[in-house]
């Protein structure tokens, strides 16, 4: 898969994901390093810890390159079922899902370890 | 080879020696390889039953060297064996009893091999397209046994267009799987069907033959109807024997899936879980088909491992029983035998639907299925029988509609 449909995928799964829980606020940061790319999403859903721990086993599943260039194109194109991380989990490095402030932060990791997420949150009130 | 791995293969390695046994004993090893032989230059297009081409043995002798030849891909390319490669492998066990051989199979891999080269990747990663869709064997075998052209100019004509037809089935499968969005688990099935009606339109125009014929074997025997009761036996037990305490937990985890396209149950529900999934899967249905008085032949047995197998990726008693109902009620509604070859093939396949009834619910499982038996009698004749998955063609084109449907009223309810 070309690199711009893969994330178009990956945006559109993992979006899909935010959206259900339908929060107010939902911010999506893209940075493109020279050795991979990170995926920001955060939004302001508070979420139980069994669903945060469930987010994060299906987003670090194991490789499984076969269920991923079948089964993983399905990513992002779901219209009527409900959105499934282990698609992108499967097509991905690395997941880190926290919690942050009143919301929750998932960070993809799709070849890049440099990057520092940190400084990405959602704006305040004020600066809205 | 990964821990859980090794029941696995071990299991798949005497479901091959039960199936050795059962054919050699039915008829002896040197009636079960000449019986082999006979099969690989036997038309493969629906329906072909090889136990009456090649005998019990000759067929199940068939099977087992398909099964084999699928685990060796599986293990050589490095890919661990789990829901969606035990659920290929049965299939194609299934279905080496009518249509599959090696020698219409290996052209169609060799297709798949070289669409992974072309986009620059692993065969592993294109493994699923190359094992499901062996299912387009018959293309070859037309080639070989059926239009004449005789020897090694048949054979060279079947392997171009078989390898042809492969190279294609990873970029019309994905398609495919985004038209149903995971809905039909025989996605290949569709996939296969499509490029089928292509294939079938370039034979017909020229003035070639490719009206559906049914060689059905109404006799079966002793070996046909232990086959499957047998398989299903030695994995509940496997599944039991594994993890004793926690049959309960599993299934109940099982069950809670829609089994929508991918669920890998031996991920979900342990390795455990998904044996003994398949075990009851096999038990239900065998017991349908003793009760109703259907014949134990290759292509039922080919439907029933096909479910069996699909026991670890999709498919479980809670989605699949209003399938079953849906199917059942169409036959007994249009006057139909519930015996007869279309209407058993639809109760054992149309279970390619189960994530519709694992999501949406009973009814619209049952709908499924009712709508499925109306299609899946005309879509044969429409590909000519070369996609032996017709179930999934059918299967795949119900689902569309269905999620069509539902996804339209979803988008407009307020």
């Amino acid at each position: 898969m070309k690199q711009k449909e893969y994330i178009m995928h990956l945006l559109a799964e993992v979006s899909n994901y935010v959206l259900e829980a339908m929060p107010s606020r939902m911010v999506i940061s893209l940075h493109q390093e020279s050795d991979g790319l990170h995926l920001a999403v955060i939004d302001n859903n508070e979420r139980p810890e069994d669903e945060l721990e469930s987010m994060r086993t299906a987003l670090n599943s194991a490789s499984r390159p076969e269920m991923a260039e079948y089964y993983g194109s399905m990513g992002g194109t779901d219209l009527v079922g409900h959105a499934r991380l282990s698609l992108i989990g499967w097509q991905i490095k690395h997941a880190d899902v926290t919690r942050r402030d009143k919301g929750t932060k998932i960070d993809l990791w799709l070849g890049s370890d440099r990057f520092d997420s940190r400084q990405f949150n959602i704006p305040s009130e004020e600066k809205l | 080879m990964l821990e859980f791995e090794k029941p696995l293969y071990w299991l798949m390695g005497l479901s091959i020696l039960v199936l050795l046994f059962l054919g050699i004993a039915q008829d002896g090893f040197q009636s079960s390889v000449q019986g082999f032989i006979r099969i690989q230059s036997h038309p493969g297009r629906l329906i072909n039953d090889f136990t009456l081409v090649g005998g019990t043995g000759g067929a199940f002798f068939n099977a087992a060297v398909m099964t084999i030849l699928s685990l060796f891909l599986v293990r050589s390319s490095g890919i661990r064996i789990s829901g969606p490669t035990l659920a290929a492998t049965f299939t194609i066990m299934g279905f080496a009893l009518f249509g599959k051989t090696p020698t219409n199979a290996l052209p169609i891999v060799f297709g798949v091999v070289l669409a992974a080269k072309l986009a620059g990747k692993p065969f592993k990663n294109y493994i699923l397209f190359a094992l499901f869709g062996t299912a387009l064997g018959p293309v070859v075998s037309f080639f070989i046994a059926e239009i004449g052209l005789g020897g090694f100019s048949g054979f060279v004509a079947g392997y171009g267009v078989g390898t042809v037809v492969g190279f294609f089935l990873p970029a019309v499968g994905i398609v495919m799987l985004r038209m149903h969005e995971g809905y039909n688990l025989y996605n290949i099935g569709l996939t296969a069907g499509f490029l089928g009606l292509f294939v079938a339109g370039v034979f017909r125009a020229s003035n070639m033959n490719v009206d559906i014929e049914v060689l059905w074997n109404r006799e079966p025997t002793l070996a046909h109807q232990l086959l499957v009761p047998l398989f299903s036996v030695l994995f509940l037990l496997g599944g039991i024997i594994r993890s004793p305490n926690k049959i309960l937990i599993n299934q109940k985890k099982i069950l809670k899936s829609s089994g929508r396209l991918p669920s890998d149950f031996v991920d979900s529900a342990t390795v455990a879980g998904a044996l003994v999934n398949m075990g009851l899967l096999g038990l239900v249905a065998s017991g349908y088909m003793a009760l109703v008085g259907a014949d134990f032949n290759g292509p039922t047995l080919g439907g029933l491992l096909t479910l069996f197998g699909f026991g670890a990726f999709g498919k479980h008693l809670r989605n699949t029983l209003p399938i079953f109902a849906g199917v059942v009620v169409a036959t007994l509604l249009f006057g139909k035998s519930l015996v007869a070859p279309g209407p058993i093939l639809a109760f054992l396949f149309a279970t390619t639907l189960a994530p519709l009834a694992g999501e949406f619910g009973p009814l619209i499982g049952f709908a499924a299925g009712f709508v499925h038996l109306v299609m899946v009698e005309q879509s044969a004749a429409w590909h000519g029988g070369v996609d032996l998955y017709n179930n999934g063609f059918a299967g795949g084109l119900t689902a569309t509609l269905f999620v069509a449907v539902i996804q339209w009223v979803k988008a407009n309810k307020s």
